[in-house]
């Protein structure tokens, strides 16, 4: 009904726009540095997610068809993803905007299921109306009198008033695309899907469109009332989600959570738009991409192979399959710690935000709360996962990895090398490749230099050494941890008061999930602040 | 030698952090009207540890502890030499999962309960640093610690608030009574040190220390540019924490996450306001 609604009207205005229309030139694509960042993004994880998808469907419990149609419409989904990044004219962005809806629709109702459709309906409606306010954005720009319908155009045009409106509707579109509250129902939903897509859809694709559409307008949203908005706005997800989250069990809603947040604050990141918010932001594209990718691809492994979904069936999971709840521990670890790339996007925030936070008094210093809380909940909420992965007893010292389809190995150890990779690239990374796409968004140039064992991003300073002793710290001495073996030790039962009892594990749970309706009803006001602000200036 | 005084500071902190405890093991018991152990006590229990029969329940929760010890070491180490605030924030959270992580991974009931509770004791510290940490930023320019030790004023007049913060979550942090439930001998049995014997507790044990040592050189940040304000807020500190530990009973853990959040978290958000206004004045 919705869903028909919508449609309806979103035939109407693109009929009413193409009418109204002159026909434009050129068929408008531009591809600059960002477009460039995000190919690389899109294509390498998604094709990884692609490689891997071959064997999780294949074991699928479906027709043959099926198989063929679901790995179609996987690569007609990155398809599309590569050429929305690369869209410049705005009538072409809606399409493809509007097609990667429709390929998450179909992928999200896959499965044919009473839940799997319903989802899939809600993840459509509410897309829609991201697309609506694309096309919103288009008539407003059009009545205005700005001429050309580009992105590259509406930026140039940055300093007029009137810009405002199309801004904010193409900031909520992105907002509605990353899911953030009162939207983020429909990835929440998106769960229902075979795991390859759940991992398309958080990794490289689909949310991804949020912090990118973002970061092409920051030059424009810079320093607007509505860019504070968003800020507060999401400011308010991350530690929302990450109190949510609390309360969850299954395992790809947990990582759905924390998706929500990391791309909160992405978005955050990108509003704010100093050169060192936009390196911050894409620094966590990038890793959270690879991060999240692993996360969801062993979420499938686990599905697959050890048949379970929810993290209280995990904790014998490091006697069965300790090469996987290492793989699990290092991603939760690289989404939080030092040295890995989340951990810098957190670092560069909570002091840019420190920085900013003298012009915007209290909103600069709420959001700072938000994120200090946000990121500490979310530290507990991965170690409660974290502690059912781990647990085993003294009985199996000595173990060896579980042998898995060589599909599934190969997928997660390409992961895991771009992970370490990544770090120990990072000096390279940020003067080679972040600092390039930055300069480009925001047309000034960004200076990066590695100099005396720090690598500097304008006023920031990022020293090496503490990082690589991190790196031996952290990710080197777990793996390490799995395999050393003390000689001449005597080994011991686990202390139980002398008693012999039987138990069982289960993490730590807050039901945090009745405050729901309550932070929807938030980022419900804030939407509309955001809209009756824009209308009123 | 400025820096020489810091690199054997922190090559000796480990020792240092014996003489705290020793010390500490002292006043305690006086305050008890007891005699208490003597000075070396700590050492005397090193000795003895390394003396015992080596037990461990698995070789990875065994090495997780060394790995925690050391890399608390190494977050203290970026303090004293004038790291960013928020990093060393950060290097201490990744010792502490480190210590989580160890705990969570035997089958045992007590270092289960141990550890969860340190992850929520986590929650109820972090944020109140993290948003002490962006106070002394609006202060002084710039997240490094070096930047206090150069700083004109002592901090302690500056941001007041701040420290009664620091104050109200050193106990969380060192695991002293009313908010000791990640430890709690009488209830959990030490939590996740439980599992730890021998050679293989010294680690954990001497990891202890360092947190102290850790703790107290962000008291002493406050007074940093006069040694001597320094030093006596470090024995205030030092004082206030004993005479806590000794004058009150264990709280549980919602009442002492329901107290860091409505009560530390505030006070800190205030500081942060306060010091916000006084930077654009």
């Amino acid at each position: 009904m919705l869903v028909g609604l919508l449609t309806a009207a979103q035939l109407t205005a693109s009929l009413y726009l193409v009418k109204n229309n002159a026909l434009e030139s050129a068929f408008q694509l531009v591809i600059d540095k960002l477009s460039c960042f995000m190919f690389l993004l899109i294509n390498v994880i998604s094709g990884i997610i692609a490689v891997f998808s071959l064997k999780y469907i294949d074991e699928e419990d479906c027709s043959e068809f099926r198989k063929k149609y679901f790995l179609s419409i996987l690569l007609w989904f990155i398809a599309v993803m590569n050429l929305l990044v690369s869209s410049d004219n705005l009538e072409y962005f809606f399409l493809f905007f509007e097609l990667t809806t429709l390929a998450s629709f179909l992928l999200i109702a896959f499965r044919k299921d009473d839940t799997s459709v319903k989802n899939a309906l809600t993840a459509l409606w509410m897309n829609q109306i991201g697309g609506l306010a694309i096309l919103g954005a288009i008539f407003f720009i059009k009545y205005n009198g700005h001429g050309e319908i580009t992105l590259s155009n509406l930026l140039r045009h940055s300093s007029t008033g009137t810009v405002l409106m199309p801004l904010t509707l193409l900031s909520i579109a992105a907002l509605i695309k990353g899911a953030q509250m009162p939207f983020s129902k429909w990835l929440l939903g998106a769960m229902v899907a075979p795991t390859p897509v759940s991992a398309l859809l958080h990794s490289s694709t689909m949310v991804k469109i949020a912090p990118f559409m973002i970061l092409r307008l920051s030059p424009a949203l810079k320093d607007t009332p509505i860019a504070w908005i968003i800020i507060g706005l999401t400011s308010f997800v991350f530690a929302a989600s990450a109190i949510v989250a609390l309360s969850q069990d299954n395992f790809k809603r947990i990582l759905a959570h924390s998706t929500i947040a990391l791309l909160a604050l992405m978005i955050m990141m990108g509003v704010v738009g100093t050169p060192v918010t936009v390196i911050a932001g894409l620094t966590l594209i990038l890793f959270h991409g690879i991060s999240k990718c692993m996360l969801f691809l062993n979420a499938g492994v686990m599905e697959r192979v050890f048949h379970f979904k929810q993290t209280s069936d995990m904790d014998r999971l490091a006697e069965s399959g300790p090469f996987t709840s290492l793989v699990l521990t290092f991603g939760f670890m690289s989404l939080l710690l030092p040295p890995f790339g989340a951990f810098i996007g957190k670092w560069f925030s909570i002091e840019t935000i420190g920085a900013l936070a003298s012009n915007e008094r209290i909103t600069g210093a709420l959001v700072i709360v938000m994120i200090a809380l946000g990121g500490a909940v979310f530290s507990l909420l991965y170690f409660k996962v974290l502690g059912l992965l781990i647990a085993r007893t003294g009985v199996k010292d000595r173990f060896r990895f579980e042998k898995e389809s060589p599909f599934y190995t190969v997928t997660i150890f390409s992961l895991l090398a771009l992970i370490i990779g990544g770090v120990l690239g990072l000096p390279f990374l940020m003067t080679g490749y972040f600092s390039p796409v930055a300069s480009d968004i925001l047309n000034t140039s960004v200076a990066t230099r590695i100099e005396e064992w720090a690598i500097h991003v304008e006023s920031m300073k990022l020293p090496i050494v503490p990082m690589l002793v991190a790196f031996l710290l952290l990710p080197t001495a777990i793996a390490i941890g799995m395999f050393v073996k003390f000689k001449n030790v005597d080994r011991v039962k686990e202390y139980t008061c002398g008693e012999k009892i039987d138990y069982s594990f289960s993490a730590l749970y807050f039901s945090t999930d009745k405050a729901t309706p309550y932070l929807t009803a938030v980022g419900i006001l804030l939407f509309a602040a955001m809209v009756i602000v824009a209308s009123l200036i | 030698m400025d820096l020489i005084i810091k690199i054997a500071f922190i090559i000796l902190a480990p020792l240092i952090g014996g003489l705290v405890y020793g010390v500490e093991r002292i006043t305690r018991a006086r305050m008890q009207r007891r005699i208490g152990p003597p000075l070396l006590q700590p050492f005397y229990d090193v000795l003895k540890l390394t003396d015992k029969r080596k037990m461990i329940v698995h070789s990875t929760h065994a090495f997780l502890g060394i790995v925690h010890c050391l890399s608390l070491w190494f977050a203290l180490a970026v303090l004293v030499l004038g790291g960013d605030l928020i990093l060393v924030i950060f290097l201490h959270l990744s010792s502490t999962a480190l210590l989580i992580l160890a705990g969570y991974s035997t089958r045992s009931l007590f270092s289960h309960l141990g550890a969860n509770r340190t992850a929520i004791s986590i929650l109820t510290y972090e944020p109140i640093l993290i948003l002490i940490a962006v106070s002394v930023f609006m202060q002084t320019g710039s997240f490094e610690t070096a930047s206090i030790f150069y700083f004109g004023k002592p901090l302690l007049l500056k941001l007041p608030l701040a420290f009664v913060a620091l104050l109200l979550i050193l106990p969380i942090k060192l695991k002293k009574s009313p908010f000791d439930v990640a430890e709690a001998h009488q209830e959990i049995i030490g939590g996740v040190e439980l599992e730890f014997s021998g050679i293989f507790y010294e680690a954990v044990y001497t990891a202890k220390w360092l947190d102290e040592i850790f703790c107290y050189t962000l008291v002493y940040l406050f007074g940093a540019n006069n040694p001597a304000l320094g030093l006596s807020l470090v024995l205030g500190a030092f004082v206030f924490l004993n005479a806590l530990d000794n004058s009150s009973a264990r709280v549980s853990y919602k009442q002492m996450l329901r107290f860091s959040l409505t009560v530390a978290l505030p006070v800190a958000f205030i500081n942060l306001l306060l010091s916000i206004l006084q930077h654009t004045a």
